[in-house]
């Protein structure tokens, strides 16, 4: 009985200390199981600002490597990281920064010293690095490499987090000029378009380099940094793909954008809705052309990336970028011009390295994008055109509507 | 079973209903007063007074003796009569004089030596000409029920009298919304009564709303430890809860996250939180047993109680000083790390008091997040806590003579809650110390009164994100509030009670979501008259003006709030009602203030701004209702019906997040990008609310007491608006039933069981795959069902009180869709009445 009695007790005592059991609501991310990725950066330079951190998906890298688009953000603020410390001194500095609600997975992080503070994550016109921004990444120490960090899931299926990522940003990574900010001329015209059809004939473009320092762009020497490639440093340029065109930088790329519906950003690409990079899961499909064959592939049911053949003419550009011995100059070469063509056939570049025709070419708008070795890019049409910019408070440019029309305006 | 089993069950189930005692006392009494009052003007005097004096036993009050007297005077009595009489005079009644003539006249019949007050003698000695003569050779049916009668008469006077001596059980009185005093009330005996309704005490017949009045007893008798959980049963009411000490009380619709437009008192005295609209409910520093009754007016009582009181009001009414147990203390065991204690003493002679201390403290139903998880960490160190609440509590009542007395009281309590918030905000702690200090002073037909309401806690998110920025922060509220009141009756046309006032409140706040301290001073007049134009027909006129710093589009302006009421009462104990009125809901500190960078869930470096706007206009109710209420008070049997129609604008919600400008986009204060700007604004639209509603209780038998509530409503957008969250976020139908069973062998039942229909919620979250992008999301939230019950057992003449009660015995539910999974709570509880 004396024992009975003394279960009961303890059963009582256990059940009032028992803790309450965890239930996730209807509240998304309290039924979401995410980690985190956390570290610290270390700045050797004598840039001040806020440091920005930049998480990227590694299957989805940035520019220069990729077209990937950052999956989130941090900031270190420069107080944080600089202290009271004298303008001149170059550190190292460092900081913690971390990344929260990471889903397991690869990434890659870059990071920048915003040092003219002119970044603003939110427009593509304001979301780069700019002349003086010092940049970096979490890199391997032994390859030099960017670094790939891991959010792995244990046995039990519980993310793990990335602590004690190293991100280094050291003057070495130092922005030697703005963004390859440009508008769009008929080749050999003087003045800027704002729209262009492509008909059966290919196009003949002049992109130039536009300023733009007003407001919240502070663009003012925009420059294409322009180089032909020659990774096996033979002195020719590459022409890895074999098209006869030899491969160079900046690169070009002519993007279909959305319909114009309501509702629809009049700057998202086609079937890239939500701007995130990634392909949607459901969208436009066209049907594809077997190149050997010609014949038509019918749509498979996945949306398309629909771009267009387009590429620098490097006939004009070759004088500059080849040494006096007709070598491929090292360095990149600042040019104010690059002329590009763009041929009117279509292309899916789903698998950016092997692009599928597509049959015909989709009617719709198309933009321009200027990708430079230094991974600044600048893309026509953007938020400066003019029914967008009094919206963000930013600078009009007219020249920056632009876009390539295929087919009639609906 | 054998023979001796069934012959045991049996003996029980007879112990178990017979009848000898009570379930709500008030009804019980009601009960047989009525019946009493039945059998006089039926001519039987001797069934007449035993009724009577059950009443009487029940719960002494003086218009019982008064009646009791005048049966005796009726069955030719006149011994008895005085004496009752006399007793009824020691009561300072107000037709004293009256009395006394009466009693000029009956004394002379009296013979020398009476036996003194209250032996009955046996009813052959009455008056032959009144009741049925008992012959010598009466049949043995006859003489059984003159014995039953005998018996019953004696046990009642033994009763009576023993109710009349106990000290320490005085009547709480109805005099007014503050404990004010002891004085002897000579209204109708046992008429359900509310204050709150018309600001003075008056039958629930007359209230010019719908009302609905929980006892002390029915709350003590339910074991419910929570208010909002004893205010399931108001017809039309509510009650969301977020978690165990976070509920949301709505009246007819338009519930929410932080709900604000329900207003409750305390003793008159607001609970409302005016930083948050909300009523902090672990924070309010009364215990379940101090309370007498709570009021809920069930509608618009902007009228009477300006802002606010735009749903309805909660008036909690506590035991006035020196009513109520001398000492009583409670202690309680559970499981979910619930326990708790009280003590309340209550007494005193010239100067008349209530003190009181207690503590109660439990765990949450459940956690959002699990320990050691790679994203989330708890932001207080007792991560499973849901409440803790350590108050102390004064109330002192002092008249220096009938017209003249004066009030004061004080209270403090340091309590640990949960706050839901509201958008993109989810589960808050606030810990802190309430407190309040009060002076009612009455003097004659002016009535005024102070208060000080104050608030200082900390608070922040219960669950912070790692690596992402805090939102915890620190808030002090201070409000002082004065009013004036007079109330006067008069002829004119017919009988006249006129109520005129005036009122001023200052707030003062200083929170770090708002910035600075904040101040707002507002003010308010009011006045009210009832018309009894006929007996049986009053108009009941109000009218209340509040000037409000910003209602003027960020300027001073003023909203009236009318009322206008018709109460026909063609029979006795059935009333029926109309009334149109509006209220209004001030926009709330954080409405209009609020400047906070929220933190964007999975991008550290970004937020999005929360923004006040001192624009806003108020949320505008205009509402008309029927009523009628009646009640077969031998049957002890009553119900209340109201069909409303409400009309509502101006809801004050938050805006989808819109773009900033540029040069906006970065927040040096949070050192974050901000994503945009969301900003409290009137939704253009207004909703219709249409409903019903039915209450029935029903005193069955001695001791059993059944209750049962059913409202129905839909909720319309006006404007035909696609998405209609004050739509579908009500439910459609609600029910609720309850029985409480006070049995004759001391052991006590009780049960309660609610059942609400599935709603629909349209809540904002990030979108899942850019959390830069916040969605408006459509949650179903199926229906749910609530029981309660409790097993108590009295011993030592019911000073010791041994019980254990279950709450939320239904199925596991959730009455919000971020809400706790709500489970079992059972515990253990103890009154002991030294």
């Amino acid at each position: 009985m004396k024992a009975l009695r003394l279960g009961v007790l303890s059963s009582l005592v256990l059940l009032a200390c028992e803790p309450p059991p965890v239930f996730p609501g209807a509240d998304r991310r309290q039924n979401s199981r995410p980690a985190r990725v956390e570290g610290t950066v270390v700045v050797s330079s004598a840039a001040r600002g806020n440091v920005v951190v930049l998480l990227f998906d590694a299957a989805r890298p940035p520019p220069p490597t990729g077209t990937g688009r950052p999956l989130t953000f941090a900031l270190v603020p420069k107080e944080q990281l600089f202290g009271q410390v004298r303008d001149f001194d170059t550190g190292p500095f460092t900081a913690p920064f971390a990344f929260s609600f990471v889903n397991p997975g690869q990434y890659q992080v870059r990071a920048f010293v915003d040092a003219n503070g002119d970044f603003i994550p939110w427009y593509g016109v304001t979301n780069e690095v700019n002349t003086g921004d010092v940049g970096g990444a979490a890199i391997d120490s032994i390859s030099k490499l960017p670094l790939t960090i891991d959010v792995p899931v244990s046995e039990d299926g519980t993310p793990q987090p990335a602590t004690d990522v190293p991100v280094s940003i050291g003057d070495t990574a130092r922005v030697p000029v703005d963004r390859p900010v440009f508008e769009v001329a008929q080749a050999g015209m003087s003045v800027p378009l704002n729209e262009v059809t492509l008909a059966g004939a290919p196009l003949a473009l002049d992109l130039r380099v536009r300023p733009v320092n007003e407001g919240a762009v502070k663009q003012s020497q925009p420059v294409f940094l322009a180089r032909f490639i020659d990774d096996n440093g033979d002195g020719a340029p590459d022409d890895a793909n074999g098209d006869g065109v030899p491969d160079m930088w900046p690169r070009v790329i002519v993007r279909k954008l959305a319909n114009e519906a309501a509702g629809v950003n009049p700057l998202a690409d086609e079937n890239d809705l939500d701007r995130n990079g990634v392909i949607d899961e459901t969208g436009a499909d066209y049907d594809h052309v077997n190149p050997s064959t010609g014949a038509t592939i019918a749509a498979d049911g996945v949306p398309d990336l629909v771009v267009l053949a387009a590429g620098i003419n490097p006939m004009d550009l070759a004088p500059q970028l080849l040494d006096s011995m007709g070598r491929v100059k090292p360095t990149p070469t600042p040019v104010t011009k690059l002329p590009i063509v763009i041929r009117p056939t279509a292309l899916d570049a789903t698998d950016s390295r092997r692009p599928a025709p597509i049959k015909g070419v989709p009617e719709g708008r198309y933009a321009i994008t200027v990708i430079q070795q230094t991974g600044q890019t600048w893309k026509v049409p953007n938020e400066l055109q003019d029914t967008l910019a009094g919206r963000f408070g930013l600078p009009v440019v007219s020249s920056q509507t632009f876009v390539v029309r295929v087919g009639a305006k609906p | 079973m054998t023979t001796t089993s069934w012959a045991r069950l049996a003996a029980g189930l007879l112990l178990l209903w017979a009848t000898t005692t009570l379930a709500d006392p008030r009804v019980e009494a009601r009960r047989h007063f009525k019946t009493g009052m039945f059998l006089i003007n039926e001519g039987k005097y001797d069934e007449a007074i035993a009724e009577l004096l059950e009443a009487y036993a029940i719960k002494p009050h003086p218009n019982v003796l008064f009646n009791v007297a005048r049966a005796h005077e009726a069955a030719g009595r006149p011994a008895e009569a005085v004496s009752f009489y006399r007793r009824y005079l020691d009561a300072n009644p107000p037709d004293s004089d009256k009395v006394r003539e009466t009693l000029a006249k009956l004394e002379p019949l009296v013979p020398k030596k009476v036996e003194p007050v209250t032996v009955v003698e046996p009813p052959v000695k009455v008056d032959p000409k009144k009741v049925t003569p008992v012959a010598p050779a009466v049949d043995e049916a006859t003489l059984a029920r003159i014995a039953a009668l005998t018996e019953r008469l004696e046990k009642a006077v033994e009763a009576a009298e023993q109710a009349a001596e106990r000290p320490v059980e005085q009547p709480a009185p109805k005099s007014g919304e503050t404990p004010t005093a002891p004085p002897e009330d000579f209204s109708v005996p046992y008429e359900e009564t509310v204050v709150a309704a018309a600001r003075r005490s008056q039958s629930s017949l007359e209230a010019p709303n719908a009302t609905t009045v929980i006892t002390g007893d029915e709350i003590r008798a339910s074991g419910l430890t929570s208010i909002p959980e004893i205010l399931r049963r108001v017809p039309g009411a509510e009650v969301m809860s977020m978690g165990y000490s976070s509920a949301n009380i709505s009246i007819r619709g338009f519930n929410q996250r932080i709900n604000n437009k329900v207003l409750v008192l305390v003793d008159g005295r607001p609970e409302y939180q005016d930083f948050l609209g909300v009523t902090l409910w672990p924070v309010v520093p009364v215990g379940i047993e101090e309370i007498e009754r709570i009021e809920v007016i069930r509608g618009p009582a902007g009228a009477l109680y300006g802002a606010n009181a735009m749903l309805g009001v909660v008036n909690i009414i506590t035991r006035a000083p020196g009513t109520g147990p001398r000492a009583e203390a409670t202690g309680m065991l559970g499981n979910g790390n619930l326990a708790g204690g009280s003590f309340v003493a209550s007494g005193g002679d010239a100067v008349k008091f209530r003190a009181s201390v207690g503590y109660q403290q439990a765990d949450k139903f459940s956690r959002d997040y699990a320990e050691g998880r790679p994203d989330v960490v708890s932001a207080f160190p007792e991560p499973n806590l849901a409440m803790r609440s350590a108050r102390a509590n004064l109330t002192t009542f002092y008249a220096f003579n009938k017209q003249v007395s004066l009030a004061a009281s004080g209270g403090v309590n340091r309590a640990f809650t949960e706050v839901y918030g509201i958008g993109l905000l989810r589960n808050y702690f606030l810990d802190g110390l309430g407190g309040y200090a009060k002076v009612d002073f009455t003097g004659g037909p002016v009535k005024a009164r102070f208060f000080w309401n104050h608030l200082d806690a900390t608070s922040g998110p219960q669950y912070g994100v790692q690596g992402q920025r805090s939102l915890a922060t620190t808030l002090e509220s201070n409000v002082f509030d004065a009013e004036v009141l007079f109330q006067q009756g008069f002829e004119l046309g017919g009988r006249h009670q006129l109520g005129v006032g005036v009122s001023g409140r200052l707030k003062r706040l200083a929170w770090g979501y708002t910035g600075s301290l904040t101040e707002e001073l507002h003010g308010a007049a009011f006045i009210q008259d009832e018309w009894k134009v006929l007996s049986a027909l009053s108009i009941v006129g109000s009218f209340r003006i509040d000037r409000h710093p910003l209602i003027d589009k960020g300027k001073p302006g003023v909203v009236p709030s009318p009322r206008l009421s018709l109460v026909f009462t063609p029979f006795e104990g059935h009333a029926f009602r109309g009334m149109v009125a509006s209220a209004f809901r001030q926009p709330t500190f954080l409405e209009s203030y609020v400047n906070l960078p929220i933190p964007t869930p999975g991008v550290t470096g970004a937020s999005v701004l929360t923004q006040g706007n001192r624009e806003l206009l108020p949320e505008s109710l205009l509402s008309f209702e029927l009523g009628y209420r009646g009640e077969a008070a031998r049957l002890g049997l009553s119900w209340d019906v109201a069909a409303y129609l409400n009309t509502v604008r101006n809801l004050v919600v938050l805006s989808a997040v819109q773009p900033l400008n540029a040069d906006q986009a970065f927040d040096a204060r949070s050192q974050t990008y901000l994503l945009g700007r969301s900003t409290f604004v009137n939704d253009p639209g207004s909703y219709r609310a249409i409903g019903g509603e039915l209450g029935l209780t029903w005193n069955a038998t001695r001791g059993l007491d059944v209750r049962l509530s059913t409202a129905m409503q839909t909720v319309q957008s006006v404007e035909n608006a696609a998405v209609c969250g004050a739509c579908t976020q009500a439910p459609a139908v609600k029910v609720n039933g309850g029985v409480i069973y006070r049995t004759p062998v001391n052991l006590d039942l009780s049960a309660d069981v609610s059942y609400v229909t599935g709603t629909t919620w349209v809540e904002r979250e990030p979108s899942p795959s850019d959390p830069t992008q916040i969605l408006n999301v459509r949650n179903a939230l199926p229906g749910f069902a609530v029981i309660n019950a409790r097993v108590a057992y009295r011993l030592l003449n019911d000073r010791l009180t041994f019980a254990v009660v279950g709450q939320q015995l239904g199925p596991n539910h959730q009455e919000h869709p971020f809400g706790n999974d709500i489970n079992r709570r059972v515990f253990a509880q103890i009154t002991v009445q030294p």
